[in-house]
């Protein structure tokens, strides 16, 4: 008889509805159901208003759906509060999560204790997550006079100091400059490779996701339009992906050949990319640019990016409202 | 986590933020002392006796707690809010009331030492001496405890409202004018002093007065039925203020506005 492994997270029918004081309605979560194994690295991608912290913060508590249920390796975020808090440990999009008028080390032991971390191992657990992060040299800097970038990482090494399985990430990097953004991606990937944890990824930045995630899910306001692993994603995309070059700038004309695919400019040249479904609808892009005057230069297939399948999903499905 | 190590935490992070903000506090209470000498010279018409200062500043040392409560949960959870610490305080495993306690109480402990030194410099500049004795100990515990039920609703009200700010001002003004900080309520008209007995901090002024200055003991107080009073008053506040806090956290989070601000 197969053992049934418990989820880390599962999300089971959940919906969330949003009232203005006018009034209207907004549907932020439709009815959404996931579930997350441990260990697994988890991409939730969608654009602006897609439902992502939404759903998020159902996950922590901090949202009461209208309906459904969040699990945290088993333990009901509504019913069983306290034991699935214990589960996670979170940074949340946009905010700074931490006190500035804490030095770092003050802040990693204030919030190591509200988590109910043993004095015995909370000092220890600091200094070796603040060492980790290259932030122990100013351990007793207040957090005001750090860069964007340190403050971030000591938000992590916050979320982190009871050594929660499961670690809720949204929007990681926003604001980072390039070279924290990289110490903050080599982290998760640690955590992820070292520590074995279950790491729930919101981030614009797709080719970080393609990068870390070993799941990918997609939103778009409020539906699920796709939950996969990555690499059988990419595989979907795999044989459907070209990129045609033509002679000539086609700025402003491309949209005329098709809409389906990205088009850019590299020099006197012109190159469309993304998904084509039939070799129909290749024929009839090619029979385009040959209407249109221009030479083509090459067609071939490529390696698809989560970018091209991301643009490809929020383009090509439609979702009720 | 008990209740004791969330305290000590709380009080721990409280006065350390309160220690970053040294000048803004030396600055607010140099504002308090001016503020009590000004209006004790108002209230006494020009005159400054030495048995007003003493009545005066027994007053104002509960007033200023209830301030100071009362800011706690409104302007410092508005903060909260913006800077996301109150979210990270919600996926906390130890129960979020508890927390609030535990920053109530740190929020009781920074006030006492400012009421300590202000209180000190009053008392020394103008030479009053306050008989305090252990009979004052449960009047203040009891008035402190009717005043954390406050803060619930305050922090209650701000979870759901955010932008309190304007009420809890009016509310800490309302309170020094009217509680018998200033203006004994035996000063009062008899309808008006019926009234503000049911006002946060009332009843423990006028308690305090009766050990500090009168001389009244804690059996004094049980066998008259006054400090029975005010531990029914207390009760009825901090249960009251728990429970509204609970509502209004159940509201925010069903609305999901509690990190909103």
């Amino acid at each position: 008889m197969a053992i049934q492994l418990q989820p880390a997270i599962n999300i089971a029918n959940i919906s969330k509805v949003y009232k203005s004081r006018n009034g209207d309605t907004v549907k932020a979560v439709n009815n959404l159901n996931l579930t997350i194994q441990s260990g697994q690295v988890f991409g939730f991608l969608g654009a602006n208003g897609a439902g992502k912290t939404t759903t998020i913060k159902m996950m922590c508590g901090l949202v009461k759906p209208n309906s459904g249920q969040v699990t945290l390796n088993g333990f009901d975020v509504d019913k069983e509060h306290r034991q699935a808090m214990s589960q996670i440990g979170a940074v949340l999009e946009g905010t700074r999560n931490i006190y500035w008028r804490l030095s770092a080390l003050e802040n990693v032991l204030y919030f190591g204790r509200l988590k109910g971390v043993s004095n015995n191992i909370l000092k220890e657990r600091a200094e070796l997550l603040l060492t980790e992060l290259d932030l122990w040299e100013r351990r007793d800097d207040k957090i005001r006079t750090f860069s964007r970038g340190m403050q971030q990482k000591v938000a992590i090494a916050c979320a982190l100091i009871s050594d929660p399985p499961i670690v809720l990430l949204d929007e990681p990097t926003l604001g980072l400059d390039v070279k924290a953004a990289i110490t903050v991606k080599n982290w998760i990937a640690n955590l992820a490779q070292q520590r074995n944890k279950t790491i729930v990824l919101t981030t614009h930045h797709l080719d970080m996701a393609q990068e870390l995630c070993d799941q990918i899910a997609i939103m778009n306001k409020g539906h699920l339009l796709t939950n996969q692993p990555k690499a059988e994603l990419l595989d979907l995309f795999r044989n459907n992906f070209y990129e045609i070059k033509v002679v000539g700038n086609l700025n402003g004309t491309a949209s005329a050949i098709t809409t389906a695919l990205t088009s850019t400019h590299e020099g006197e040249y012109t190159v469309f990319t993304g998904a084509i479904d039939t070799q129909d609808d290749l024929f009839s892009i090619l029979d385009n640019i040959r209407e249109a005057g221009h030479a083509l230069v090459s067609v071939k297939q490529t390696e698809p990016n989560l970018e091209q399948i991301f643009i490809d999903y929020m383009d090509n499905t439609e979702v009720s409202p | 986590m008990t209740a004791f190590s969330t305290t000590l935490n709380e009080t721990r992070k409280g006065l350390i933020i309160m220690w970053d903000y040294k000048f803004s506090m030396l600055m607010e209470l140099l504002g308090i002392f001016m503020i009590f000498v000004g209006i004790t010279f108002f209230v006494g018409q020009g005159d400054i006796t030495q048995e007003q200062i003493a009545s005066t500043v027994l007053g104002f040392f509960i007033t200023f707690y209830a301030m100071s409560t009362i800011s706690t949960m409104s302007w410092a959870l508005m903060n909260e809010a913006q800077t996301g610490t109150l979210e990270q305080m919600y996926m906390s495993p130890t129960s979020t009331q508890l927390i609030i306690l535990g920053r109530s109480l740190a929020s009781l402990v920074a006030a006492t030492i400012q009421i300590v030194l202000v209180g000190a410099v009053i008392l020394l500049l103008f030479r009053v001496s306050l008989a305090m004795s252990i009979h004052t100990i449960p009047v203040m515990l009891i008035t402190l405890f009717g005043l954390l039920g406050v803060g619930y609703l305050i922090g209650g009200l701000t979870l759901i409202f955010k932008q309190v700010g304007p009420i809890a001002n009016m509310m800490q003004n309302l309170l020094l004018i009217v509680n018998g900080t200033f203006l004994p309520v035996s000063m009062m008209p008899a309808w008006m002093g019926f009234i503000v007995q049911f006002v946060p901090s009332t009843l423990g002024i006028i308690l305090l007065r009766r050990v500090v200055l009168e001389g009244a003991t804690v059996s004094i107080l049980i066998q008259d039925g006054s400090l029975l009073w005010l531990t029914a008053h207390s009760v009825a506040f901090f249960v009251g203020g728990w429970f509204i806090y609970a509502f209004c956290e159940r509201i925010a989070r069903q609305q999901g506005t509690l990190g909103q601000y």
